[in-house]
């Protein structure tokens, strides 16, 4: 081919578009040292470790197989349950805040940024000793609804609606404008083309943050360690903490957290997936 | 002259469908529209024609309410739209919109965009929303495409379901902004075919354009704008091909060659200095 004979000849040349052998030489170095370098590190780790000491720390197979099947009926369960709670309330909540942040009216523009500010701003560990220790104090003889399990819900949900709110705001506000003048010039009033039109396409713009914000609902779900809970309302930190500590070995919480990974990973991975197949369709 | 609204029309002098009176409209301190009277008759054609930001989109806008006029006075189809008390979403049902950038909904099949507001705004039941599409796409020449999404649609296709979706909902009137400038040119024709049969059908339609040739052909009255009042209007003959104002004159001849130079200098006939 004409161009590969002109390359060669460009290199016998020594033209500029070549790189000189010594470059060359270095390139490859560098290369390898990349590889090297941390193959070396990993190496010295493996062999300078007391292996039996580790193996029998972080996974002592006995000690994980006394978890099951509580680890999963109990602890994964309520991690999920009280996730599930926090994210539906925090989304109704948010869904409100972000319809009145987008008001005509004034002073629910501005309670709703309010709220943004005020719970984006605070500590969830905050907000979840508010809830579990202050309201009781604060009101005696009140009992939540669901006993922790609508403690954790509100608290969680609190916090996850102020987040949610200004995901949706931004989702509701990169429909185009062409959007609401077509369905407003169709007949449609405001809250049937909000309806109809704008929040559908508005949905499909904040399904990945808002799975994103799951993921994040899902670990802060740890939180309720801090209400004192009884065994049966333990999920998985509590759960595995509490098997550690009884224990003195670190198996329980290694596996407390692959059974997060198992979760949180898919959602990830799923997240990914819809970003993608968004960007697809812009 | 005018009748009261309500009352049934004089068979020598209908109302206008839209009656504007003393219209102005500013953007802040910018005044885009300043004092414009024009009146469509029923059944008549009228193109917009005139430079980029001269209001005539703006114009377009203030009559579907799009944008809320500053001072003056719309009536459409009989209905002062600029009075406080007005239903507005009553009043747009009567009137069809197409715009320039389609805006079809993205997430609803050619059906469902032509479907979504007969049925949530007329009340109408699924199986006649259906028929209504279907009569009305099959009108534009895509009744085989009715379970596409839009953004399977080529521009010109999906401007021609802009149309038929407005003409959904039966309108009396029907609004073009600029529909064929977001178009590739060899798309255009599809949709100012649609638009021509539309007149010869008797519909009444304001159509804010660039084509001079749709004007000619197929306008009853041409209005033209610049710097947010209406320098003529008159016959399309008698704009296009014998403007009486030097502005019209100015603009037109620019149409016929982009290359004119604009301003004071535009009758220098030496060539330009080379680079």
């Amino acid at each position: 081919m004409g161009i590969t004979e002109g390359t060669r000849a460009a290199e016998a040349a020594g033209t500029p578009y070549t790189v000189s052998p010594a470059a060359a030489r270095r390139r490859t170095l560098l290369r390898a040292g990349s590889y090297a370098v941390p193959a070396a590190v990993v190496l010295l780790a493996v062999l300078t470790a007391d292996r039996a000491r580790l193996a029998d720390q972080f996974a002592r197979l006995s000690l994980a197989g006394t978890m099951f099947p509580e680890v999963l009926t109990v602890a994964l369960l309520n991690t999920v349950l009280y996730t599930a709670g926090g994210f539906v309330f925090g989304l109704v909540l948010g869904l409100g805040i972000a319809v009145m942040r987008l008001s005509g009216v004034r002073l629910y523009r501005w309670l709703a940024m309010a709220y943004i500010e005020v719970f984006r701003g605070l500590p969830a560990l905050l907000v979840f000793v508010f809830v579990g220790v202050g309201v009781p104090l604060a009101f005696p003889g009140v009992h939540f609804p669901g006993g922790v399990y609508g403690q954790v819900t509100f608290a969680l949900g609190l916090v996850a609606a102020a987040y949610m709110a200004e995901t949706i705001r931004a989702g509701i506000e990169a429909v185009p404008r062409g959007q609401w003048e077509a369905a407003r010039s169709l007949g449609m009033s405001h809250g049937r083309a909000l309806v109809s039109v704008v929040a559908p396409q508005a949905f499909r713009i904040v399904v990945p943050p808002l799975t994103n914000e799951l993921i994040l609902l899902f670990k802060d779900s740890s939180l309720v360690l801090f209400l004192g809970v009884t065994l049966q309302d333990r999920e998985l930190t509590k759960f595995g903490q509490d098997m550690a500590s009884a224990s003195a070995n670190t198996t329980p919480i290694v596996v407390a957290g692959c059974c997060y990974l198992l979760i949180t990973v898919p959602l990830s991975v799923l997240v990914r997936r819809l970003e993608r197949r968004n960007h697809r369709m812009r | 002259m005018r009748t009261h609204p309500g009352s049934p029309p004089e068979p020598s002098t209908p109302p206008p469908a839209i009656e504007i009176r003393g219209l102005c409209k500013s953007f802040g301190n910018k005044d885009v529209l300043s004092s414009i009277d024009l009146d469509v008759a029923p059944g008549e054609v009228v193109c917009v024609i005139g430079p980029s930001g001269s209001g005539k989109s703006t114009l377009l806008r203030c009559v579907s309410l799009l944008e809320t006029p500053s001072a003056g006075r719309v009536v459409v189809n009989g209905t002062e739209v600029t009075a406080a008390e007005v239903d507005i979403d009553r009043v747009r049902r009567g009137v069809g919109m197409v715009f320039q950038h389609f805006n079809l909904f993205p997430h609803l099949t050619v059906l469902g965009n032509l479907t979504l507001a007969q049925r949530r705004v007329l009340r109408r039941g699924r199986k006649e929303a259906e028929r209504v599409a279907r009569e009305n796409l099959d009108r534009v020449g895509l009744a085989d495409r009715a379970d596409d999404y839009p953004a399977r649609l080529s521009g010109g296709q999906q401007q021609r379901v802009a149309i038929a979706r407005a003409l959904s909902m039966e309108p009396r009137l029907m609004l073009f902004d600029e529909p064929t400038s977001a178009l590739d040119p060899e798309l255009v024709g599809e949709v100012l075919a649609v638009m021509r049969r539309l007149a010869l059908d008797g519909m009444t339609m304001m159509v804010v354009t660039h084509e001079m040739g749709f004007a000619r052909q197929v306008a009853d009255r041409v209005v033209f704008m610049d710097a947010g009042t209406v320098i003529e209007e008159g016959g399309p003959a008698q704009v296009l091909e014998a403007p009486r104002h030097e502005r019209t004159r100015r603009f037109l001849s620019r149409l016929l060659d982009p290359l004119t130079v604009p301003g004071p200098a535009r009758t220098r006939q030496e060539p330009a200095p080379a680079r």
